[in-house]
C-alpha cells in the first residue's frame, strides 16, 4: 500500500480489501420495545479467531436514556476523505430511530471499549431543522449527512440533516425534497455527481408496526430517486411499481467510476439495478426476483422481505436476506445485468428450515449484514425492529438476536456457517436485547465512498 | 385543574394522582412508576398501555389503528385522563397490540382513522 497521505480509509477499493483482518465489531444492541426497562447500547464483539474471548461481547457501552431504538450507525469519516490527514475515522454515529437523538461515540482511544462523546439532542433537532426519525448516516468528505424519515411530528418525506465535522448542526443538506413523498436510505457517487435515494414510509407509519393493507393505500414507497448531488435536489424519479413495493437499501459499486447501484425492494423481494447508458441516460431493470413462499398454515403468501442489500469490496458479488423465509443468498453480479445465485443458507425464518444454528434456536431471520473487506466473512443478525420483530417473531422477546457469520468463498462463490462462532444476544447480562447492524474499527463495505 | 386516580392494575393495583391537562405518561413517571416510552408525540407505539375503565383523550395518537383502539389501546405520551381510569401497562399489555399481517389480515374498518372505510364503525 502507497500511504503517502495519513486521511482514514484506504486509496482505493483494492487497498481496502488488502487490509488487515477485522479483529473487533461493533454492534447495536436494543431494549426498546422488549419489555426490558434499560438503554439500549453498543456491544464490542471479538471477532479475532486467536483471542480466548472469541464470538463474545467484551464491551458494552449504555446510552444515556431509554427508548432510543438504535438502528444504522455511520462513521465520521471514510475513505472519502482519504488525502485529508487532518481527519481520522475515529467516531461512530448512532442514531434513535424513536428518540431522534445522535450519539457519538469515540471509537478510537480504546477501540475495545468505546466511549460516548456527545449527545445531539432529539429536542434540538426537532426545532432547529424540523426533522425526526433518523436513518442512514453517511459522511461527505469532512461533512455528515443523516437521513431524516419525517419531519418533527412524524410525517413524510423528512429530509437530510447536514453536520459539520465536529458534529455541530449546519441545517437541512438538501435544497429541495422535490415530489419525493418519503425517505430512507441513500448512496452517493461523486464522480458522476449523483446520489440515489430510496422509501419506506413515514414515521408514524412504521414505528408502530407494518399494516400490510397500508402498502395499498400508498403509505410505503415504491420509486427511486436520482439528485444533482452538487445542487443537493432531486432531478429524476423512477416508479417502481408492483416490482419495487419498498425499496429500501441502496448501494453503489464501489468503484468510484461506475455507475451501476443496486436497491433491494423489501416487499416485492426483488433487487433493483440502475446504471447510466450511453445516452448519459439513467435506466433500471429488476434483476433478482424472489418468489413467495407458501407457508403450511397461512391464508396469504409469504414474501422473503428484503431488508437489506450488500455488494462486496471487489464488486463482485452481491448478498441480500430473505427475513421472513430465512435464508441470505449469494449473486455474482460480474454482469450486473444478470445475477447468478453462487450461494445460500438458512438461519432461522417462519419457514422451519434452520430453526437451530450451531446449537441456538434462532428468533428471527437473517436481517442486517456485513461483510469483511476481503470478501470472506459475513456476520449477520436477526433482529430487524422492535415493533416488526413483536409482529412477525414475537418469541425473539424470550431467545433475544443472535450474531451469526458466514464464510464466504470470494473466488468460486458459496456460502456456509462458521461452526465456531455464534454471539446469543439471549444471554445478555440485563437479558435478552437484539443487536442489528454492525460496523468494523477500519471501515466497512457499506460505509466507504471514493471521490 | 382536575386531578384523576390511575389504577394500575398490573402492578398491585396502585393508584397515582394524575393532572387531567398532562400526559399520563409524564405524570406516572413523575410517581416513578418506570414506563417505557420513545417518540413522546404519539407516533411509536412504545408507551402503548391497555384501558381497562375509564375514559382518555388521547386526539393526538396517530400510531394505533382502530383495531388497536378496539382492543383499548392507549398511547401515554399524548394521552390525558377524563375520569379515574384503570391500566394494564408495560409490555405485558401489549397481547393484543401486535399481529401478523399475513396471518390475521385486518378489515378496512379496522385500518388507521385517516384510511379506515366508514362501514362497521
Amino acid at each position: 500500500m502507497n500511504n503517502l497521505c495519513c486521511g482514514p480509509g484506504y486509496a482505493s477499493p483494492a487497498d481496502a480489501i488488502n487490509a488487515p483482518s477485522e479483529k473487533l465489531l461493533y454492534t447495536i444492541a436494543i431494549y426498546t420495545g422488549t419489555g426490558i426497562q434499560k438503554p439500549d447500547y453498543l456491544a464490542t464483539v471479538d471477532v479475532d479467531p486467536d483471542s480466548h474471548t472469541y464470538s463474545q461481547v467484551i464491551h458494552r457501552l449504555e446510552m444515556p436514556g431509554i427508548g432510543d431504538e438504535l438502528h444504522h450507525m455511520g462513521w465520521n469519516a471514510c475513505s472519502s476523505c482519504h488525502d485529508d490527514n487532518s481527519m481520522s475515522r475515529k467516531y461512530l454515529i448512532l442514531p434513535g430511530v424513536r428518540s431522534n437523538n445522535l450519539h457519538i461515540v469515540d471509537t478510537a482511544t480504546d477501540p475495545k471499549a468505546p466511549k460516548l462523546y456527545k449527545v445531539i439532542e432529539g429536542a434540538e433537532i426537532k426545532s432547529k431543522v424540523d426533522l425526526s426519525g433518523p436513518h442512514t448516516v453517511h459522511c461527505l468528505g469532512s461533512e455528515i449527512i443523516i437521513s431524516f424519515l419525517g419531519d418533527a411530528k412524524g410525517e413524510a418525506p423528512g429530509g437530510y440533516l447536514h453536520l459539520d465535522k465536529d458534529f455541530n448542526i449546519i441545517g437541512r443538506w438538501e435544497n429541495s425534497m422535490g415530489d419525493i413523498k418519503f425517505g430512507y436510505d441513500f448512496w452517493y457517487q461523486p464522480r458522476h455527481n449523483i446520489m440515489v435515494s430510496s422509501e419506506w414510509a413515514a414515521p408514524n407509519t412504521f414505528m408502530p408496526g407494518f399494516d400490510l393493507e397500508e402498502v395499498g393505500h400508498l403509505k410505503y414507497g415504491r420509486e427511486l430517486h436520482f439528485w444533482d448531488f452538487e445542487k443537493r435536489k432531486p432531478i429524476e424519479s423512477f416508479y417502481l411499481g408492483e416490482d419495487g413495493l419498498v425499496p429500501l437499501e441502496v448501494k453503489f459499486h464501489h468503484n468510484p467510476d461506475s455507475t451501476h447501484g443496486f436497491c433491494g425492494a423489501a416487499l416485492s423481494t426483488n433487487v433493483i439495478h440502475w446504471w447510466k447508458d450511453n445516452d448519459e441516460k439513467w435506466q433500471w431493470e429488476k434483476v433478482i426476483d424472489i418468489e413467495n413462499e407458501m407457508h403450511p398454515e397461512w391464508p396469504i403468501p409469504l414474501p422473503g422481505v428484503m431488508s437489506a442489500i450488500l455488494v462486496s469490496m471487489d464488486d463482485k458479488y452481491l448478498y441480500l436476506n430473505n427475513w421472513l423465509h430465512g435464508d441470505m443468498r449469494q449473486y455474482d453480479i460480474t454482469d450486473p445485468h444478470k445475477p447468478v445465485l453462487t450461494g445460500q443458507v438458512f438461519l432461522g425464518g417462519l419457514l422451519g428450515k434452520a430453526p437451530k444454528v450451531n446449537g441456538v434456536e434462532v428468533a428471527g431471520g437473517p436481517q442486517m449484514f456485513q461483510l469483511s473487506l476481503d470478501g470472506k466473512r459475513l456476520y449477520v443478525t436477526t433482529s430487524l425492529f422492535s415493533t416488526w420483530d413483536n409482529q412477525f417473531y414475537p418469541e425473539i422477546r424470550e431467545k433475544g438476536g443472535v450474531m451469526i457469520q458466514i464464510d464466504c468463498d470470494p473466488v468460486n462463490g458459496g456460502m456456509k456457517v462458521n461452526p465456531n462462532f455464534m454471539v446469543n444476544f439471549g444471554q445478555e447480562p440485563n437479558g435478552p436485547s437484539r443487536c442489528h447492524e454492525a460496523r468494523y474499527p477500519g471501515g466497512d463495505c457499506t460505509s466507504d465512498i471514493w471521490l | 385543574m382536575t386531578k384523576y386516580k390511575v389504577k394500575i392494575s398490573n402492578r398491585g393495583n396502585t393508584e397515582y394522582e394524575v393532572d387531567d391537562k398532562r400526559p399520563i405518561l409524564d405524570e406516572l413517571r413523575k410517581h416513578g412508576v418506570d414506563l417505557p416510552y420513545g417518540c413522546k408525540y404519539g407516533g411509536c407505539i412504545t408507551c402503548a398501555a391497555k384501558l381497562t375503565a375509564g375514559n382518555i383523550d388521547q386526539r393526538r395518537q396517530v400510531a394505533l389503528n382502530n383495531w388497536q383502539l378496539d382492543n383499548g389501546y392507549v398511547i401515554l405520551c399524548v394521552a390525558r385522563a377524563r375520569s379515574d381510569i384503570t391500566l394494564e401497562i408495560g409490555t405485558e399489555s401489549h397481547d393484543k397490540l401486535y399481529r401478523n399481517p399475513f396471518l390475521e389480515p385486518l378489515k378496512s374498518y379496522q385500518l388507521k382513522a385517516d384510511i379506515a372505510s366508514k362501514e362497521d364503525t
